[in-house]
């Protein structure tokens, strides 16, 4: 468990901290609050209990703390007692943490003060200390306590972290002209004392940098396996070999935090257009969002609801209750009821275990064969024996560059899978990393055409086809590729190349903007959301210098590829016009030209062939209009007959091809009529009673009117189509 | 296409759900359906002459066309159980169509549905299978007809037969086996009817995979009919199976290859058809755009879950379940435009509107961007959170995309490196940061493709997802140990020194899938004892023993040796002795040993063991072992100091 920790601020809010300086848009104090903020909500974000803060105003306009008897104590005020931050706590806080009217106080006395409350919350238990001074440094001080307020910091153990508005700092790089003369007397006394107890002295400007570099949370690890690594049957054969090892996680992908669903309660907040209000939910000043916590919301669950089919219930499923129902497994399209008892049939019972199957040369492996995220095998923590055997199974590996295939069963009873075990070796650590292997099912078994070489269909080898580089193509590649190297372009503190984008580097930009986006709104109720952290986006695009670099490989790339984009125009563009032929070539286009084969009336049974040989055959409008409507009459009568949903399926497919077929002659308008007069008719229910769930596949099936986006013939506009999809008339 | 209730999978919480795997559920549902269509003539269902080779053929091509379709219904129960299956026999002297089709005006003479076109039932399977083991059955219905069938009506039966069972199927297949090149002869309006309604099928969206069947006296010649009848999928067409065992190889028996064979591995390289993942622009470099597709060559595959069933009626009935919100406060039902988003913080929620939630996921659109290139070797083996995308390049958005893509892939196979990528998947997909790697094409003996070339999509972990490692010890081996131990690896290389999956069925799932065919066609369970017999993945332990034996006892000896000697050397060897076991096994005792224990007491560093090791310890020490761990450690300090 991780350990507790108590924090403080002291937090300068004087007069001089409610202006602006140095060209920022925001005030000293509010400044210096977005480092202060971030502390405590990134804290809160882990909703952690054992993480304590703490929050001492000063150079307030009143005084209020326990230590004021005494006249060196006046304006300073505790804001917080040192506890849990929840929400209410960051509102009240909010409403203290002003600018006040004066500039005196002293930051030694809050000093004390706050040494004084670290020592009344955490007594003498274990807890990680630190109190933050929060100033720019300003005012008077008293100076004169300084020596022993430093002996008690040490002796307390706490840590002591100075900030400063624009104190001057050469390691980071800043420093205030026209210094005010008291400003930086202070700033010297204030480095001396932070000096003096082995803490941190920092200017503001930095520590606001680091804010958004993401911290990475520590896991604790827990191993998922504990057992035996063997090699040969322990049970029957001496020769047998076994090893007591554990396993623990080595990546775990994070999530971010969850959004849960919630309703408004329904005896407050407007009821009429709910859809609206949400909106304004945290955003246009909703005051209501800061003083009323709950703000009207209620936690929206799932109820569901069972039904099985029964064809004497009059809409054809009869509703059944959970109690009532057994479990079974479906095979293929039949039902097996399964009793709970006979479910143990089913398992594939086995004894834990991880076993050596064979091994396996590394540089044949694939890898592209790793399934999952990985694991580390260490020898038990407590068998030093243990620890020798696996380091010699260990180094044995890396020797002869070798892996090991393992079945593995981490729980008796559990299913086997096959893992891939390779050796690590790091300075301090040895370890065995695994990953899952596929089993023959996990294959699928595609083909695709070789890359380097063309097989036409009368079996000839081609090398040179549109479809193959030339060697230009080839050669340019090499080169852009070689210039694009990033496994040295980072500098590392002392100035030597780097791999850039190491794995350390990069953080997972969805769990970060989450919790930041939280954070923010967790403070700021107003404002709208910030973009992402550069840091997270970083890695987005290739870096700026080496594009530069490599811009005259990439032209030649350019040049010897000539790519073409194809505009969605020539994308919708009807193929050329030609009738597609079989193998043989031969021209079917002849064959359904004759008299015999020529369709001019379209069948129910055989339509959409018909159909798209009706409209090959013509340009006549007359008859493309003819067919559409003619197919749309089928479509629709497929509805009206439909027993239930039984003939929604064709009446879809008919439609999709309508719909194309039409989008691509560029007569849109035909499309759209059609399916306007069809929307009346299901939705009047003229075609054989209730047909809902007919236009819900319409909509399913995204088969609405094809608006201008779409395609430029059509008068529809965007808003239009997406209104048009509910199930109401005009 | 969204059907409104994909069978009985219970509408889960869509929105609260934000796993954003590259997953071919979420992308689209693509559906296959294969109708099997196997000619019944005198030839087909001629018996091959005895022969005494074992290899030999036993089955006349209809029967083993049978047990192909057979095989493969099977399979696909599995592998894809919503896709549909039907088996259509032509040229037997019965007729058969849908039971019960109310305008049964057209009749398709001498075709019979053997099983109709339809995700495959335990009685289709049933069906079948009689059909292929069951003399009596199969004498009775493959009888050729008198006459010759038409084609044409072979045809449009199966057209109907898709039109009505399949509608709006992206993947429609017909698979023709027959060894009649030329059904109709010098027939001319016979031959331009079944093309005519071949070209309905081709419209339909119909593609049909022709089986032919060569015989040792007759070769069979495509030229003659087929050709007219079979239209080439083109090659920028990737959602269209491929025709990659070439369309021209006919199947026949000899070298040594059954027949039922070599129809069974041509069927199977068809058996699914190639599903897309992803169709996304792939940037090179700025400027440099390509597209490709992405798809999944590499899926866990799982036992089905669990269904709920309804057991008053007189067969068990599959249910549906559906989920509907309700207020927690009122139980009342809401809409879905009702409901609200929020987090848990500090103590209460913050709620977003959803056009804020998009926005803070969104970061961009779909795009697979490389940032740079890096050597293979900078991917550590332990990068790695789920199974790579096999990536292949299409010419739908931009024409040049296989050369360039070509190019890349050569480069990156030949000098082995990896490009690291910006990788959205799909519209509000996370960002994920992936390595680009090459895999070189791969072929089998008989020059059939086992592996594609092509590119894969490996998704990378972040700083955040790395897990530290838990703090130990380490006991480094010694250079005799190790030289050991090299000795009992190098004798125990799998073949060619590679994994082959294919060599390793998942035995659970096997397992699963027999108990439940056995369930479903209400036949007697497997043995028990056939479970570990067919468990492929079991160590070969006489093997082991027999090649490495001599020398593992031979390393377990020296580590015996080594481990007495550190300690001798760096501890003493005042605690109590390990028994020098005769097998060189390494486990402690479940509980640590005494002198473990007494060390970590003096260095008081009890409360690092694990609460399990402390008990187990605790136990053999007849103390309590109850309560917490600090409860146990004081235990056991007390222990020590008491002794």
């Amino acid at each position: 468990m991780a350990d507790k920790e108590a924090s403080i601020f002291i937090v300068d809010v004087s007069r001089s901290m409610g202006k602006k300086h140095n060209g920022r848009e925001k005030t000293d104090l509010d400044w210096a609050m977005t480092y202060v903020w971030d502390k405590i909500t990134t804290a809160m974000a882990g909703g952690r209990k054992t993480l304590h803060f703490g929050v001492v105003g000063l150079r307030t306009d009143g005084t209020d703390n326990p230590l004021s008897d005494d006249e060196g104590y006046a304006n300073i005020s505790v804001f917080q007692s040192p506890k849990q931050c929840l929400m209410p706590d960051i509102r009240a806080l909010h409403e203290k943490i002003k600018p006040s009217n004066v500039n005196q106080g002293d930051p030694i006395s809050a000093l004390v003060l706050a040494t004084y409350m670290m020592g009344e919350h955490t007594r003498k238990l274990k807890y990680i200390r630190r109190i933050y001074l929060i100033t720019n440094g300003c005012g008077p001080m008293d100076t004169d306590e300084i020596a022993e307020i430093a002996g008690k910091i040490n002796e307390d153990n706490i840590e002591l972290l100075i900030l400063g508005v624009d104190f001057d700092d050469p390691e980071f790089g800043f420093k205030e002209e026209n210094k005010d003369k008291v400003k930086a007397e202070n700033e010297a006394i204030l480095r001396s004392l932070a000096e003096n107890c082995n803490g941190v002295f920092a200017t503001m400007a930095d520590v606001i940098s680091n804010i958004n570099i993401p911290a990475t949370r520590d896991v604790r690890p827990v191993p998922s396996f504990k057992g035996d690594l063997t090699l040969g049957d322990v049970e029957n054969y001496e020769s047998a070999m076994s090893i007591d090892v554990e396993r623990y996680p080595r990546v775990r992908v994070a999530r971010p935090l969850i959004a849960s669903e919630f309703v408004r309660r329904s005896n407050v907040g407007p009821t009429e257009d709910s859809a609206q209000s949400s909106h304004t939910l945290g955003r246009d000043g909703d005051d209501a969002h800061l003083a009323n916590p709950s703000h009207g919301l209620v936690s929206a669950k799932n109820n569901p609801t069972y039904t099985v089919e029964d064809s004497q219930a009059p809409s054809g499923k009869r509703e059944v209750e959970r109690s009532e129902l057994d479990k079974g497994y479906e095979y293929g399209s039949t039902v097996c009821h399964v009793s709970e008892y006979e479910m143990n049939l089913f398992k594939f019972e086995n004894r834990k275990g991880l076993e050596i199957v064979g091994f396996v040369d590394r540089n044949k492996y694939k890898r592209f064969f790793h399934m999952s995220e990985t694991n580390m095998i260490v020898a038990s923590r407590i068998n030093e024996k243990a620890k020798l055997a696996l380091s010699s199974f260990i180094h044995a590996l890396h020797e002869l560059e070798t892996y090991a295939v393992a079945r593995l069963v981490v729980k008796d009873g559990n299913n086997p899978v096959i893992v891939l075990l390779a050796p690590e070796i790091e300075d301090e650590n040895e370890c065995l990393v695994d990953v899952e292997l596929p089993f023959a099912e996990d294959l699928r078994d595609y083909k695709f055409p070789p890359l380097d070489r063309i097989i036409t269909i009368s079996g000839k080898k081609l090398v040179e086809h549109r479809y193959l580089p030339s060697d230009d193509l080839m050669n340019a590649m090499s080169d852009y590729v070689d210039s694009m190297d990033i496994s040295t372009f980072a500098k590392d503190e002392e100035g030597n190349p780097c791999e850039y984008a190491a794995l350390d580097d990069i953080y997972s930009p969805i769990v970060h903007r989450v919790q930041k986006t939280l954070q923010f709104r967790a403070v700021n109720t107003t404002e709208e959301i910030p973009p992402p952290a550069s840091i997270l986006t970083k890695y987005s695009q290739p870096p700026e210098g080496l594009i530069q670099q490599a811009q005259p490989y990439l032209q030649k790339v350019l040049a010897a590829a000539n790519v073409k984009k194809v505009s969605p125009k020539q994308k919708g563009r009807k193929r050329a016009r030609s009738v597609d032929k079989p193998l043989s070539g031969l021209d079917v286009g002849a064959l359904l030209a004759q008299p015999s084969n020529k369709r001019t009336k379209i069948s129910a049974e055989n339509a959409i062939p018909e159909f798209k040989q009706l409209l090959a055959t013509t340009e006549d409008i007359t008859t493309i209009k003819d067919a559409a409507q003619q197919l749309a009459g089928i479509a629709a009568d497929y509805i009206r007959h439909s027993l239930g949903d039984s003939g929604y399926g064709r009446a879809i497919e008919a439609l999709r091809v309508l719909r194309e077929e039409m989008t691509e002659l560029e007569e849109p308008g035909v499309w759209n009529g059609i399916l306007i007069d069809l929307k009346e008719k299901i939705v009047k229910g003229k075609l054989g009673g209730d047909r809902k769930e007919m236009w819900w596949r319409i909509r399913a099936n995204r088969l609405g009117l094809v608006d201008k986006r779409v395609s430029e013939f059509s008068g529809v506009s965007e808003e239009e189509a997406k209104a048009f999809l509910t199930a109401r008339l005009p | 296409m969204a059907e409104p209730s994909d069978r009985n999978r219970l509408d889960e919480d869509e929105g609260s759900d934000e796993e954003e795997e590259v997953d071919d559920s979420g992308y689209k549902t693509v559906k296959d359906a294969v109708l099997f269509a196997i000619d019944i003539s005198d030839s087909m269902l001629r018996k091959p002459p005895p022969s005494d080779s074992k290899k030999a053929d036993r089955d006349s091509p209809a029967s083993a066309a049978l047990k192909c379709a057979y095989q493969l219904m099977q399979q696909r129960i599995i592998s894809n159980p919503s896709d549909m299956m039907g088996v259509l026999l032509f040229g037997t002297r019965k007729t058969k169509f849908h039971d019960e089709h109310e305008s049964s005006k057209v009749a398709y003479p001498h075709c019979y549905l053997l099983t109709d076109l339809d995700v495959p039932s335990a009685s289709d399977v049933k069906r079948l299978r009689n059909l292929v083991e069951d003399e009596e059955e199969s004498q009775e219905l493959l009888v050729p007809s008198d006459e010759p069938v038409s084609m044409a009506s072979v045809l449009f039966c199966a057209n109907q037969i898709f039109a009505t069972k399949a509608p709006n199927f992206s993947s429609r297949r017909l698979f023709l086996v027959t060894d009649n090149d030329d059904p109709h002869g010098g027939d001319k309006a016979a031959r331009s009817s079944a093309t005519v309604r071949a070209k309905d099928l081709y419209d339909l969206g119909v593609v049909i995979e022709l089986f032919p069947i060569s015989r040792q006296e007759h070769r069979f010649d495509r030229e003659k009919f087929y050709d007219d009848i079979v239209y080439s999928t083109s090659i920028s067409d990737l959602d269209a199976p491929a025709p990659l065992v070439p369309d021209n190889q006919e199947l026949k028996s000899g070298d040594g290859i059954s027949l039922l064979q070599s129809l069974l591995s041509s069927i199977n390289s068809k058996a699914t058809p190639r599903r897309a993942v992803f169709s996304l622009p792939f940037e090179i470099g700025p400027g440099l755009r390509i597209s490709v597709k992405g798809y999944i060559l590499l899926k866990r595959q799982q036992p089905r879950r669990t269904c709920y069933v309804d057991v008053s009626g007189e067969k068990p009935k599959l249910v549906q379940g559906k989920s509907a919100k309700i207020a927690d406060d009122t139980g009342r039902e809401v809409d879905k435009a009702e409901i609200v988003k929020a987090f848990k913080f500090g103590g209460e929620t913050i709620s977003f509107t959803k056009e804020d939630l998009a926005a803070i996921r969104n970061f961009g659109d779909p795009i697979i961007r490389i940032i740079g290139f890096k050597p293979l070797s900078y991917l550590p083996f332990w990068a790695n959170t789920r199974s790579a995308t096999f990536i292949y390049p299409s010419e739908t958005d931009y024409i040049g995309s296989n050369r360039v893509f070509s190019a890349l892939q050569q480069k990156l196979q030949r000098d082995q490196i990896m490009g690291l990528a910006w990788f959205i998947a799909r519209r509000n997909a996370t960002p994920v940061i992936a390595a680009i790697i090459p895999s070189e094409e791969e072929l089998g003996e008989r020059g059939e493709q086992i592996m594609p070339g092509g590119l894969w999509v490996v998704p990378l972990p972040f700083a955040d997802d790395k897990r530290k490692n838990p703090e130990t010890t380490v006991v480094r081996t010694t250079d005799d140990l190790t030289d050991k131990m090299r000795v009992v690896i190098e004798q125990l290389q799998l073949p060619k020194g590679v994994y082959d999956p294919k060599k390793y069925p998942n035995p659970s799932l096997q397992w699963f899938y027999k108990v439940l065919q056995a369930y479903a066609l209400e036949e007697e369970l497997p043995p028990e004892d056939t479970k570990s017999a067919t468990d492929k993945t079991v160590p070969r332990y006489r093997q082991i023993d027999k090649r490495a034996g001599a020398h593992i006892i031979s390393w377990g000896e020296s580590l015996e040796e080594e481990h007495s000697g550190q300690r001798g050397t760096k501890r003493g060897s005042d605690g109590p002795d390990l028994k020098l076991a005769k097998r060189t096994k390494t486990s402690a005792p479940d509980a640590p040993i005494d002198e473990e224990m007494r060390r970590n007491f003096e260095k008081g560093s009890i409360n690092k063991l694990t609460v399990a090791a402390l008990k187990a310890w605790a136990e053999k020490k007849h103390l309590d072992t109850s309560g917490k761990k600090a409860d146990l450690v004081d235990r056991i300090e007390d222990y020590f100091e008491h002794k």
